[in-house]
């Protein structure tokens, strides 16, 4: 067989499996612009008239399940890119101090961070809870708060912001090991604070570490159900949250269009980000080792 | 521009001790390289002087001035390491000039003039407006360099700068450095473990081995007169030929080397046993007999740089290099019986150390 028949073979391979891969997501696309009737014809629709009905409805009311998603859309913004704005800051600091400062033990405090990521989150749930509300009871009975804390919004961005933190830290140590310390003390000899080297000499070498980390963490905090739905205080749910409660429609049945316009919205952030920014994500996954031309 | 003192100095790392009790003077506006073999201790040295390490006990002087308190960044000096350090995304004019952004002292005019100075002395106009990642490494090291020289500091440090470089960026960049040297005379301490380097470039050596410093002065002197064996086995391609153990008998040593005994002069004229030194390019080696010359013969024969051929000639047990000119090498054949002769004013003395581990 020659090599461009080959060649031929091995790409056709390649897009039967990505459109296999892709048919649900295409499904649910499909379904997203069809009017209720269509989404549950039999036999299934290929040819339809498309409407943005659906997206209206999901999106402004349709006065079943949950009646306006646009506050959830927020929540799920303003969480994710908050905790993990806040995590990059954090784990980028930590890295820095790793890297440079090797404090004993270093490789067992890193392994330590990393294995919070490794307990099951239902097993931790419950106790969060109440450790949350315990210290709520608390702060209200101190006369500190009159409005929940830790189950309200900063309680749980703080919780999103920690459970982002150890893998942030391990991706940035990976790429601050990478920057030779030679330049830190080039920034020093040519009269640089340690700030200064930080942010103005390390942290640009480092972008695509920061940018990996970043989308990673985006990813875990956008899709992240469990805690919202127990701890997730009134106000603070999110997409997942509301996909789940708002299926069932009044007459018990589930509504398939709210369920396929939510989840286009849901999964367009992450696509959006994720196409732009692969070739960051491709460098992160190897925790800085390989840093290619990015 | 100022002198650098250095007063028993130590540095300890855990049981490990770099530096044993330093002391000398780095002299305002001249070249002084520190120049040794790996480990010695010459970058701890460097890295006390900088302020990126702190010394176990002892004093660094700048000037008059006590620097031991005093943090990199207040210490005013200049560095080039060994791994060409430039800011990746911003073009050589940019990376000269981002030290000078932060004197706020400056103005734009007198910024543009520095940085067009460093530029010119490194011979970098071509690529000035180049950016950074599209350079080879040892243009990248000439911008590290420039980006040193632009601001003008107190002291300038460089750390085997030339190490990571191509062959032909090595000469290239040699040749800037000497450059840069000659027309600013300013005080600068340059680390190298290669000897042609700290030939070419220094005003002075300081010659270290385990922490210590061994020897002190211009290159040539240092060459022709090393104060030890280390020196004369450290400097020289390959380094002297040494013959130890040597009992001094009436004032003079009888070695098969020399038709005559040797007599032992200077400091080590009240010595029992000495160590006798001499350089290869000094073995003088002919076919015909000279009045100081004994019967050798040719055990070996190698090209060195340069074309000339390095002869490895056997007088009995003892084993004499040499290095002699092209047209004599080729005359030379393997095994055949020639004359050799060490002049007595290029033979040197040292004490009975042990030589061994050197060579």
């Amino acid at each position: 067989m020659s090599r461009a028949m080959r060649t031929r073979i091995y790409y056709a391979i390649l897009w039967m499996v990505a459109i296999f891969f892709f048919l649900p997501i295409f499904w649910i696309l499909l379904a997203a612009l069809k009017t209720d009737a269509d989404i549950l014809a039999v036999p299934p629709k290929l040819i339809f008239a498309p409407t943005l009905e659906q997206f209206n409805k999901t999106l402004f009311g349709r006065g079943t399940g949950i009646s306006n998603t646009i506050p959830y859309l927020v929540n799920s913004l303003v969480l994710s890119l908050g905790s993990v704005a806040l995590a990059t800051v954090v784990s980028f600091l930590a890295a820095y101090a790793f890297s440079r400062y090797k404090p004993r033990a270093t490789n067992f405090l890193m392994f330590l961070m990393l294995s919070t990521r490794m307990v099951p989150a239902s097993a931790t749930v419950v106790a969060i809870f109440q450790m949350y509300n315990a210290f709520d009871i608390g702060l209200r009975n101190l006369g500190l708060i009159s409005q929940p804390f830790f189950r309200g919004f900063p309680g749980v961005l703080l919780l999103y912001t920690m459970f982002s933190i150890p893998f942030s830290l391990w991706i940035l140590k990976g790429f601050i090991d990478g920057v030779s310390p030679r330049y830190d003390e080039t920034g020093f000899v040519n009269g640089a604070s340690r700030l200064h080297v930080l942010f103005k000499v390390v942290l640009p070498q480092v972008r695509p570490g920061l940018i990996a980390a970043f989308i990673f963490n985006l990813i875990f905090v956008w899709n992240e159900f469990l805690f919202n739905f127990i701890l997730g205080g009134q106000g603070t749910q999110m997409i997942p949250y509301a996909l789940a409660v708002g299926l069932v429609n009044a007459g018990g049945n589930i509504d398939w269009g709210y369920v396929a316009a939510l989840s286009i919205l849901y999964v367009s952030l992450p696509v959006v980000m994720i196409f732009f920014f692969q070739r960051y994500l491709l460098v992160g996954m190897t925790f800085g080792t390989v840093r290619g031309e990015v | 521009m100022v002198d650098v003192t250095v007063e028993n100095l130590t540095k300890k790392f855990g049981n490990f001790t770099a530096l044993k009790g330093l002391n000398m003077t780095f002299p305002a506006g001249m070249v002084t390289c520190l120049l040794g073999p790996s480990g010695c201790g010459k970058t701890t040295l460097m890295r006390i002087i900088a302020g990126l390490e702190t010394p176990t006990t002892g004093v660094v002087r700048f000037g008059d001035i006590v620097v031991n308190n005093l943090s990199t960044r207040q210490r005013n000096i200049g560095m080039v390491f060994q791994y060409p350090v430039v800011y990746r995304g911003l073009t050589v004019r940019q990376n000269i000039e981002l030290p000078l952004l932060e004197d706020r002292s400056l103005s734009k005019a007198e910024r543009e003039e520095r940085i067009e100075e460093a530029l010119d002395v490194l011979e970098m106009r071509h690529a000035a407006d180049a950016e950074v990642s599209e350079l080879d490494n040892g243009t990248r090291q000439k911008v590290a360099c420039a980006r040193e020289v632009a601001r003008r500091p107190r002291i300038i440090l460089f750390d085997e700068p030339i190490t990571n470089v191509d062959i032909n960026s090595k000469l290239q960049l040699k040749r800037a450095l000497k450059e840069v040297f000659t027309r600013l005379r300013q005080t600068v301490i340059y680390v190298t473990h290669d000897q042609t380097e700290a030939m070419t470039l220094a005003d002075q050596i300081a010659l270290m081995n385990e922490g210590e410093i061994t020897q002190m002065s211009s290159p040539r002197d240092l060459y022709d007169n090393p104060k030890d064996a280390f020196a004369g086995f450290f400097l020289g391609n390959p380094g002297m030929n040494f013959y130890e153990g040597l009992e001094v008998v009436a004032g003079a040593v009888t070695c098969p080397l020399f038709p005559a005994p040797f007599r032992i002069t200077g400091r080590h004229a009240a010595d029992r046993v000495v160590t006798l030194g001499i350089r290869p390019e000094h073995v003088r080696v002919s076919k015909t007999p000279s009045p100081g010359a004994v019967r050798a013969h040719v055990h070996r024969r190698a090209i060195v740089t340069g074309g000339q051929y390095l002869v490895t000639l056997r007088v009995g047990d003892l084993s004499v290099r040499a290095k002699v000119p092209a047209s004599e090498g080729e005359a030379i054949a393997v095994g055949e019986e020639v004359w050799l002769e060490l002049p007595p004013h290029r033979v040197r003395i040292f004490g009975s150390e042990e030589v061994t581990e050197t060579t």
